[in-house]
């Protein structure tokens, strides 16, 4: 008999394997996180990560094992999980001939949100292109396409946000500004996020993980972890490659 | 920055119900908004029917008077729309793949067959346009002379151009969506399309060829024709509705 969905958990995974053909992208995953929690995932090119994230978010179904997120089953509640999640990627995920104010218009009408425009409004001043939102989006630098990409995120008030190399391809000024808005936001929301910067990924997070050939092997809480330990292990897991 | 906005507790934003309908309505009128920006797919179909019917001129001005152009002109008119809507399905969501952007709408609190029905609506709505747009030409160049007038009225071969593209959009959409994860969509797509459509193309060629040769009986065989197409299409709503979800997340 399947266990009953632990309230105080935002992720609950269990054997959780996917396979393409005949490769297993991932293996068995068992993990637990709290509600609240900033969960960093590590591991090489190939070791599962994108196909983690993209079976939470309900991206692609698991092949076996059974994983909840925010309390919700993401195969068998996959519609209203995906109202209490986020996804902020190293893409955009923008329509670049659309403007900025179109864009989250067109997905707070595809979250149902009621007051579609007072919304918009008060999330394009929060990340600070108010003054850019009749501006077609394919004429965005990358930092804000990515800002513009977490007020998309953030529309609905999401539970869970999933960060997918989020600083990836940002200078150093488009970092610190993400980093403001986590900061902001990071009482209110369980993180889960892809990193392959160890030391970025470290700072930010509650509970790190490391994933390789498909199987977790480390999952512990960022109390309990020894810096330089952690290191060595990553180091000699991004060398064992892919599955 | 407002940091009241970012979060969870200021402000919560409490959803009105994501109504299918309110999704397929924006899914439709983004589609639009952004083919009326670009022009991109309504300008390669519509160059691309161009051509065919200066190769069809070309090739049957050789013919000259004694060839009755009226026998073939269904299937040419047919042939050329099949052929452009390809064009057309094959971009309309390699374009959203291209860009990243279906990952964000997948994401999203919406039903599968709201995309379907949305996607295949608008395909739809292009098609229309380039056959609304063809449509004079193809008279003036084909049947416009005194001994090629066509045997029945025009709302005739425009209703059977409706229920073609219904079923060319609805089953094309479903085709095109298989077909935009895999490495050769291109190919998949053009392979699968022709022998999937048969009975489709069946039945609205006939169709439109019944009125325009006028052949003894033409009325009962537009009507059967049309009667089969119109199964088709049925059955591909329905078919698309059941497998649409298994299909955009394969």
């Amino acid at each position: 008999m399947p266990e009953a969905p632990r309230s105080d958990l935002a992720l609950e995974v269990r054997e959780l394997s996917r396979t393409f053909g005949a490769r297993k992208a991932l293996d068995k995953v068992n993990l637990e996180l709290p509600k609240g929690a900033f969960l960093s995932i590590f591991g090489p090119n190939g070791a599962g990560k994108t196909t983690l994230v993209k079976v939470l978010t309900t991206l692609t179904n698991p092949s076996k094992g059974e994983a909840r997120v925010a309390g919700y089953h993401v195969v068998e509640d996959a519609v209203p999980l995906r109202e209490h999640i986020g996804l902020i990627s190293h893409n955009p995920l923008l329509y670049p001939d659309l403007t900025a104010e179109e864009n989250l218009l067109f997905f707070a009408d595809m979250y149902g949100l009621p007051d579609p425009a007072v919304r918009v409004r008060e999330l394009l001043e929060a990340v600070e292109l108010d003054h850019r939102r009749l501006d077609p989006v394919r004429a965005f630098s990358r930092g804000m396409l990515q800002r513009l990409s977490i007020a998309r995120a953030l529309l609905h008030k999401p539970e869970v946000l999933f960060l997918d190399e989020p600083y990836s391809g940002l200078d150093p000024h488009a970092m610190d500004i993400l980093d403001s808005l986590i900061a902001q936001i990071r009482a209110e929301h369980t993180f889960v996020m892809i990193s392959h910067d160890l030391a970025k990924g470290l700072e930010l997070c509650s509970h790190a993980l490391i994933l390789a050939k498909g199987k977790v092997v480390f999952f512990e809480e960022k109390e309990s972890i020894d810096d330089e330990a952690f290191g060595k292990l990553y180091r000699s897991t991004v060398g064992m490659g892919v599955s | 920055m407002s940091d009241k906005i970012l979060t969870r507790a200021e402000a919560p934003a409490s959803k009105s119900g994501s109504s299918s309908w309110r999704q397929f309505k924006a899914i439709l009128r983004k589609d639009i908004v952004m083919e009326m920006r670009t022009k991109e797919m309504l300008t390669s179909m519509g160059l691309y029917t161009l051509l065919t019917l200066v190769v069809y001129y070309v090739a049957l001005s050789q013919t000259g008077n004694a060839f009755d152009v009226r026998l073939i002109a269904g299937g040419l008119l047919w042939l050329a729309f099949l052929f452009t809507s390809m064009l057309g399905l094959n971009r309309s969501l390699v374009h959203e793949k291209d860009q990243g952007c279906l990952d964000a709408l997948l994401l999203s609190p919406v039903d599968r067959p709201v995309i379907f029905f949305a996607k295949a609506t608008g395909n739809l709505v292009f098609l229309l346009i380039v056959e609304v747009l063809t449509l004079p030409l193809f008279w003036l160049m084909f049947l416009s002379g005194s001994n090629k007038q066509i045997a029945g009225p025009w709302w005739m071969i425009a209703l059977a151009l409706l229920v073609g593209s219904i079923g060319i959009a609805g089953m094309g959409t479903l085709l095109a969506t298989m077909s935009v994860n895999t490495t050769g969509k291109d190919f998949i797509l053009a392979v699968l399309f022709v022998p999937v459509m048969f009975p489709l193309l069946l039945g609205v060629v006939s169709a439109t060829s019944a009125v325009i040769i006028g052949d003894q009986g033409w009325v009962s065989t537009y009507w059967q024709m049309i009667g089969i197409a119109a199964g088709y299409d049925a059955i591909m709503l329905l078919a698309a509705f059941g497998l649409y979800e298994f299909v955009i997340g394969a």
